[in-house]
């Protein structure tokens, strides 16, 4: 370049150099610009304004600094910038609902806010400081807020036994269980599956087109709008078994598979002609059997369904299958020998062997078999022909391509191993991680979740899980256990904050594990917090109950509570039987703190029993809860019979601290003193009324009246 | 040339500083509804819905277990023991009862029961069964529920908005 130019260059350079300086800077301005407008800055300004209105401004100010505050827990992954904004987070003064947000205080949880921080919770993008990216999905952050409703899912990721303040939680754990979800999906904090009857007899059972209608519509109990209510709620999955999308050709293949699986013939019984031959000739047949059967309270574990005024209602417990219209499922050879044995025909079924009597056996089945009907269930099922060969291999692929293998077993037919996806980890889940198909839906975890329940094809076409069912409380229940399942946890320090699930074992020993196996205890009650929840826990009934008292129990129970309409059945035991278990109760399951030999009665004197009926009469009122002889209270269980059914020592411990002996009673502690306790004991000891004996045809009245009460 | 690849350096600049201005993409909304932890119909009209917050559907919990009994005239169970008892229970959303007792007495009678106040020896006392929190629980639901609404005495809420 010769030296002349250089000038003009240097000026065109020099200009040039300005220009970008000057851009330069302005740029430069932009990012201390912005900085100064962020909009955790104006809500930092906004509480000092506010906090200036109120008298307590010193104490509001007390911890303010004019910069990001953070709550930093490097053992959780927790970096929450929350609290810059929520300022008022953890002042007691701010709690009120006029205090405007985001300066109100948290409410009341068991948790210290300060200690866990925000996201644990909440979800949601801790170290963000705008209010977009802390609360919503964007394309950087995809983590949103999870909505109120559902946070009791962030609760399930580290208490993974169930909590009591957590309803939605464990409603929903329930359903993954009852529903048997684990049989296809592998889920945390689940309980093992559930898994449907065994199908390698099935032909024995049932016709072909009664498959039919089931592959086509499993739920045959529908009122006009298609909906039931069980004991007093909606419910829409009172089947357990869903609708798969099916086309004809489908059901019809699997139909012919099904009814040729007939791999153990049924023990067939007969019963006796004698029999057959007397009841023929009476009238009542039908109306005395309907009277055995609510005698022997089938209803305690099967619903059946009640239609009053055009609404149809299922009336009765959840553990069995609802029973409306099974005379037209079953065949009748079957139901006898089903009833006589339920194991003979499923090994694994919480059925009990009652004691039958042909007479019995023969009024039930014939009830069953002709009033428990619809003759209307088949009439769209169209005409099956004989299966063909190709028919049952058809229906033997389908079987398994459509995973009915992963609940119901078949001899010889081996379930595809994890059928469907892994879901234990997928609650930590980020939008860019699902399908959404083509379905209009909110791209996040949440709306993912809800529409693959209600209608898994939405999001994915070629899905293969089955159709559900849910009534709105339910699939919300549902998504927060869903949501709950965070997968494994991202610190070792995080480890040991975390509460496990305790598994509760009981094993029945001597002759009475035999007579509990037949009889099916555990479906209904417990032990040692193994078994059902329906009947009382019997895990302290030998401190607590009278044994004699217990073989009249067993020989024929009665409702010890007013509104109950669920009765243990009369499983008509054999006298040794009664004795095993009333020897077993009495003396194996006692709370070693309370010996019923404890307490003497004879020391009861005259008057100390009326102190007690004053005590119970006048200054505890105790009758607002409590029946004797008719009159008292719905609440508690009925005293009329106290003095033969309670050991004194048990009735003293649970004066002094109900909650000792049962932490989930709802009687109140009392403060009684010692010479209460006794009295109060000593009038419950003389209230004796002999049990009547359940068979007169008011008493099956009466529980038939009652179960319009609800449950 | 060298002057033009100069001046496009700035211009850049500044194109990349804008580019980092705006907002990552569209911002997708959350779904409104689910905005409240729990709900509990509204007693006397069953079409609406009372928000509950944390400490409302704790307290909520505990009366459908301990206080329904006697305090509503539909329990789980079907029958209402409420008939039973002479004088007859408040029901729990009877704001005209409620609203006028102090959170204080509310407290008081739960834990020590109806006859330590001169009440009703049938309210049993349940200090010993429920904890001070607990019983909060139940007076914060009591008053989220009540017909007419419940209002709190004192200094009214101040008008000041955050934005």
């Amino acid at each position: 370049m010769p030296s002349e130019d250089m000038g003009k260059l240097t000026y065109r350079m020099r200009l040039a150099f300005a220009v970008a300086t000057v851009i330069c800077l302005l740029v430069l301005a932009i990012s201390p610009v912005k900085d100064f407008r962020a909009e955790w800055k104006k809500y930092k300004r906004s509480f000092v304004r506010y906090a200036q209105g109120r008298p307590d401004t010193k104490k509001l100010l007390a911890d303010y600094s004019p910069n990001i505050d953070q709550v930093w827990i490097p053992g959780m992954n927790v970096v929450d910038r929350c609290t810059t904004c929520h300022q008022g987070m953890t002042q007691p003064s701010l709690a009120d609902a006029s205090v405007p947000q985001p300066f109100r205080a948290h409410p009341p949880i068991p948790h210290n806010v300060r200690e866990w921080g925000c996201t644990i919770c909440h979800r949601g993008q801790g170290p963000a400081t705008e209010i977009a990216e802390a609360h919503e999905t964007t394309l950087a952050w995809e983590q949103p807020i999870l909505p109120a409703h559902f946070l009791q899912a962030s609760c399930g990721s580290c208490h993974h036994a169930d909590l009591n303040e957590t309803p939605q939680l464990t409603r929903g754990r329930e359903l993954l269980s009852r529903l048997n979800c684990q049989a296809c999906h592998k889920l945390n904090d689940v309980e093992r599956p559930m898994l449907g009857p065994e199908l390698s007899s099935v032909g024995y059972k049932v016709s072909r087109e009664w498959i039919y209608k089931w592959l086509k519509e499993p739920r045959t109990v529908l009122d006009k709008d298609g909906n039931v209510t069980v004991n007093g709620y909606e419910n829409g999955d009172e089947s357990r078994m869903p609708k798969f999308r099916l086309k004809d050709e489908e059901i019809v293949a699997l139909t012919a598979f099904l009814s040729a699986q007939n791999a153990q013939p049924i023990e067939s019984y007969k019963i006796n002609p004698a029999v057959v031959a007397a009841w023929n000739k009476k009238p009542d047949l039908l109306p005395q059997g309907e009277l055995r059967f609510r005698q022997m309270m089938c209803t305690t574990c099967h619903p059946l369904a009640v239609t009053r005024a055009g609404e149809t209602k299922l009336i009765g417990g959840n553990i069995g299958p609802e029973l409306t219209k099974v005379g037209s499922k079953v065949n009748e050879a079957w139901l006898v020998s089903w009833l006589r044995n339920p194991q003979g025909y499923l090994a694994q079924n919480n059925m009990p062997r009652y004691g039958w009597t042909d007479e019995d056996l023969y009024k039930v089945s014939q009830y069953v078999m002709n009033q428990l009907t619809d003759s209307d269930l088949l009439t769209t099922v169209p005409k099956l022909e004989a299966a063909t060969g190709d028919e049952i291999k058809n229906g033997k692929r389908l079987f398994l391509e459509k995973g009915c293998a992963s609940c119901h077993s078949i001899a010889g037919v081996t379930p595809q191993k994890d059928f469907g996806p892994d879901l234990t980890a997928l609650g930590s889940k980020n939008a860019s991680e699902l399908e959404f198909g083509k379905a209009k839906i909110t791209h996040n975890l949440l709306s993912y979740i809800q529409a693959k329940l209600q209608d898994p094809v939405s999001v994915n076409p070629a899905s293969r899980m089955p159709q559900y069912t849910w009534n709105p409380a339910d699939l919300d229940a549902v998504t927060t256990a869903l949501l709950s399942q965070t997968g494994p946890k991202p610190t070792s320090a995080l480890q040991h904050l975390t509460v496990p699930k305790v598994a509760a074992s009981y094993r029945a020993v001597g002759d009475f594990a035999e007579v509990y196996e037949r009889y099916k205890c555990y479906a209904c009650h417990r032990f040692n917090g193994y078994g059902g929840t329906l009947a009382p826990d019997l895990s302290y009934e030998g401190s607590r109950a009278q044994k004699k008292w217990i073989t009249e129990f067993l020989r024929n129970p009665q409702t010890i509570r007013p509104t109950l309409i669920l009765r243990m059945p009369q499983f008509n035991m054999t006298d040794k039987e009664v004795n095993i278990v009333a020897e077993y109760l009495a003396l194996a399951v006692q709370k070693p703190d309370v010996n019923p030999q404890s307490v003497d009665a004879r020391q009861f004197t005259p008057a100390l029993v009326s102190m007690g009926k004053q005590l119970y009469e006048v200054k505890y009122q105790c009758q607002s809860c409590h029946t004797i002889g008719g009159t008292g209270g719905y609440v508690g269980p009925n005293l009329n019979n106290a003095g033969n059914w309670l050991t004194p020592a048990w009735t003293e411990a649970w004066l002094r601290n109900p909650q000792a002996l049962q932490p989930d009673t709802i009687e109140p502690r009392r403060n009684l003193t010692e010479d209460e306790i006794r009295a109060l004991t000593a009038y419950l000891m003389t209230l004796k009324a002999a049990i009547k004996p359940q068979s007169s045809t008011s008493a099956a009245n009466a529980s038939l009246a009652g179960q319009g009460a609800g449950r | 040339m060298k002057s033009r690849i100069l001046l496009a350096m700035p211009l850049l600049f500044v194109a990349l500083g804008l580019s980092a201005c705006k907002k990552g993409a569209e911002v997708v909304k959350p779904v409104e509804a689910f905005g409240t932890y729990d709900s509990e119909p509204d007693w006397n009209d069953s079409t609406k819905l009372v928000n509950l917050g944390y400490q409302e559907a704790q307290g909520k919990r505990i009366f459908y277990l301990y206080c329904v009994w006697c305090h509503a005239d539909a329990t789980p169970a079907g029958p209402s023991n409420r008939g039973n008892l002479t004088p007859v229970p408040p029901l729990l959303n009877d704001g005209e009862k409620l609203n006028g007792e102090s959170d204080e007495f509310m407290q008081n009678i739960i834990t020590l029961g109806g006859s330590a106040l001169g009440k009703s020896a049938m309210m049993p006392p349940y200090g010993k069964t429920l904890s001070a929190g607990e019983i909060q629980a139940v007076i914060a639901f009591t008053r989220a529920i009540a017909q007419p609404p419940y209002q709190r005495p004192g200094r009214p809420g101040s008008q000041y908005t955050a934005k």
